[in-house]
């Protein structure tokens, strides 16, 4: 029998909203919860501040970018939750994780001064400082189509080589263009997705937002469909990426 | 009468007039700063020694947000009680245009007739010329995490804001329910007054979202210790003096608006001192046109419109909350100034509820925002013009005014087509 719905709602975690929030990232909690409504299903954010305010079942999970300032209580409150981040992301718990939240989850952040803030070493590679900040638009080429979005960073970061999110297509992304191979953006493991596009990405790009959704329906043995509003917002966001694709010298999708 | 500076500066006073008259005669009603950057090229002393050099002295309104309708609020109120005062319009450079305004004044001496200089100040270029300056009063508004300047969080922003409190001689006027500007207060050195103002914990609770600070401060002045605001109901609120409670009418409905209030009214107060009269100077703020821009009501061809101005995530939330409920015409401008639209989505918008028009050059991006919280957009319209007159040619709503919620970029491209004066005031 396959079932048609949830008895309960989707539940999507919204990690340190507070402390992960400078660049609105936090939205891409609320935007999975949209279209998960929009697809006729019921759904909810639950902002987590520490594991008290952990739900029972948990569908995906948002990570956001927060100030350097807050790096080192941020990562000391995940590490408080490194078991459940870690059942999650092997258990294929879709997880979007944004700039500073993805960093902290890596095996750790080389600082300027030559220090070394440890992570959480639930991904691959660590984050190194750049010579000068990377601000700007950023287009990404990659199996979720063609990403676009905003990166705003004091470093890149290395050992993402083997499983990127994408080629950059314009823009810095991981790190400025090397003498060979690609130039990459991101890092993926199974569900996890980390990215330097930060604020809604998801909005953005909602054919990545929508692998997030079907990875969490899959686990619920449900079918994700789009719903008819996804279908209109969605025009929305293609004509913004179109925008900034234009205006960058690339062909309007 | 004053010889403060014999006449030291005069040649470079004399050349900076002369260019202004050329750069006026080059390009008519124009304000330039090119004379400032002259004058403080060859006369480098010249800005700090003319604005120390007032008879009650120098005072500095400075912080995140709410800077310009705080000085608005403190100059308003001096003059009540009978001063003549100097003050700036807040400029990219301050230290060239401040020149520039203080040339049309000065005598050859060096000296400018007034009694007291208020000048708002960036707390970037404010840090950068306040080792220069000996302000008597400084006021520190608040810290605000906005990311239009989001290279700097909230401790650089709070640095800057020492360098320029530390400037003070006699007292440092702050918002006591911003933690960090109260952490700053009790770390000043004692021989400077502080003057703590904020809400009370009724009023606080009245705004479950906060006050857009970047951190609270965990409790609340305790009475007696400083201005309180106990009140606040649209554009009306109370301010509890030592003498007892006085109610002010706001320029425009909002808390920020009346915590601008008590900022102002704090200020006026430690500038004052004996001379302040907390009746002339409430009267005052309640005579005050609405702000420009942000809460403005104006009248085109017959329809009135509401203007409000979002510079910063915390303004945006506040003014979303601070609408008028049932406000059923809605257009919203994001311009080429928002760089980077993410920066709003901490912002919660769904209180809109229905937006007629999204419009502007980042016209989608708000559209999808408001799209994900449940806010209906009808039209997505990117041309400003096209939007103005669509959203002007519909009858007069039932419920609530007409509402244009625009970005800095948005409001310029919308007063330029409704042919309203541009933002400029005389800046003395």
């Amino acid at each position: 029998m396959t079932a048609t719905s949830l008895d309960r709602p989707f539940t999507v975690v919204s990690l340190l909203p507070r402390l992960l929030d400078t660049n609105g990232d936090a939205g891409n909690a609320r935007v999975l919860a949209q279209r998960i409504r929009w697809s006729g299903h019921d759904a909810l954010v639950v902002d987590v501040h520490s594991r008290a305010d952990l739900p029972e079942h948990v569908d995906a999970v948002s990570v956001g970018s927060g100030t350097d300032a807050a790096l080192l209580p941020v990562r000391d409150l995940l590490r408080t939750l490194v078991e459940e981040l870690r059942v999650w992301s092997n258990s294929g718990v879709p997880i979007l994780a944004v700039g500073t939240g993805w960093e902290l989850l890596s095996w750790g952040i080389d600082r300027a001064d030559g220090t070394v803030l440890e992570g959480l070493g639930l991904v691959a590679g660590h984050a190194v400082p750049r010579a000068v900040r990377a601000t700007d638009d950023i287009i990404v080429a990659s199996k979720y189509g063609r990403l676009i979005g905003f990166e705003n960073h004091a470093r890149d970061y290395v050992g993402a080589e083997a499983s990127p999110l994408g080629r950059v297509i314009y823009g810095t992304g991981n790190s400025d263009a090397p003498a060979n191979g690609p130039q990459i953006e991101g890092l993926t493991m199974g569900e996890v997705f980390c990215t330097h596009l930060h604020g809604p990405v998801l909005a953005c790009n909602p054919a990545l937002a929508d692998h997030l959704l079907q990875a969490a329906f899959d686990r619920s043995g449900l079918r994700y469909s789009r719903g008819a509003t996804s279908e209109s917002v969605d025009e929305t966001a293609r004509a913004a990426r179109n925008q900034v694709a234009v205006r960058l010298g690339q062909p309007a999708e | 009468m004053r010889f403060v500076s014999s006449l030291r500066y005069a040649p470079a006073i004399l050349v900076g007039r002369a260019v202004r008259t050329l750069a006026r005669w080059r390009k008519p009603g124009g304000g330039s700063a090119i004379p400032g950057v002259i004058v403080n090229r060859i006369a480098p002393g010249f800005l700090a020694a003319t604005l120390n050099g007032f008879p009650l002295g120098l005072v500095i309104v400075t912080g995140s947000s709410g800077k310009s309708t705080t000085t608005k609020m403190l100059v308003a109120i001096l003059r009540a009680h009978g001063l003549s005062v100097f003050t700036n319009q807040s400029t990219a450079n301050i230290s060239q245009g401040l020149t520039s305004a203080l040339l049309e004044q000065v005598s050859l001496a060096g000296t400018i007739a007034g009694d007291v200089a208020v000048l708002e100040m960036d707390e970037g270029h404010g840090a950068f010329i306040a080792g220069s300056l000996t302000p008597r009063v400084v006021a520190l508004t608040n810290v605000m995490v906005d990311q239009i300047d989001r290279f700097h969080d909230s401790e650089m922003v709070v640095a800057l804001l020492a360098k320029i409190a530390a400037r003070a001689t006699e007292s440092v006027v702050l918002n006591a329910d911003d933690r960090y500007l109260a952490d700053l207060g009790n770390a000043l050195a004692p021989a400077v007054a502080v003057s703590r103002y904020g809400v009370t914990r009724e009023v606080l609770a009245e705004h479950p979202r906060g006050l857009g600070y970047a951190d609270t401060a965990p409790t609340r002045l305790p009475a007696g210790t400083g201005l309180q605001l106990t009140r606040v109901v649209g554009r009306d609120a109370d301010v509890q003096f030592a003498t007892g409670i006085h109610s002010i009418r706001l320029p425009a409905r909002g808390i920020h608006y009346a915590v601008d209030a008590l900022t102002a009214l704090s200020t006026a107060r430690a500038t004052l001192g004996e001379r302040f009269v907390p009746t002339v100077a409430c009267a005052a703020l309640s005579a005050m046109p609405a702000v420009f821009g942000r809460g403005e009501v104006v009248t085109v061809g017959g329809k009135t419109i509401e203007f409000v101005l979002v510079q910063n995530p915390s303004s945006f939330q506040l003014n979303v909350d601070s609408l008028e409920p049932g406000t059923e015409q809605i257009l919203v401008i994001i311009g080429s100034d928002v760089r980077d639209p993410s920066y709003f989505w901490p912002v919660h918008t769904s209180g809109l509820g229905h937006v007629l028009i999204a419009s502007g050059l980042k016209a989608h991006e708000i559209a999808l925002q408001l799209a994900y919280d449940d806010v209906v957009v009808d039209r997505i319209e990117p041309d400003v013009p096209t939007a103005l007159d669509a959203f002007l040619s519909l009858p007069n709503p039932v419920s609530g005014v007409k509402t244009i919620i625009f970005s800095a970029d948005g409001m310029r491209r919308t007063r330029a087509h409704l042919g309203l004066v541009s933002n400029s005031e005389d800046p003395v």
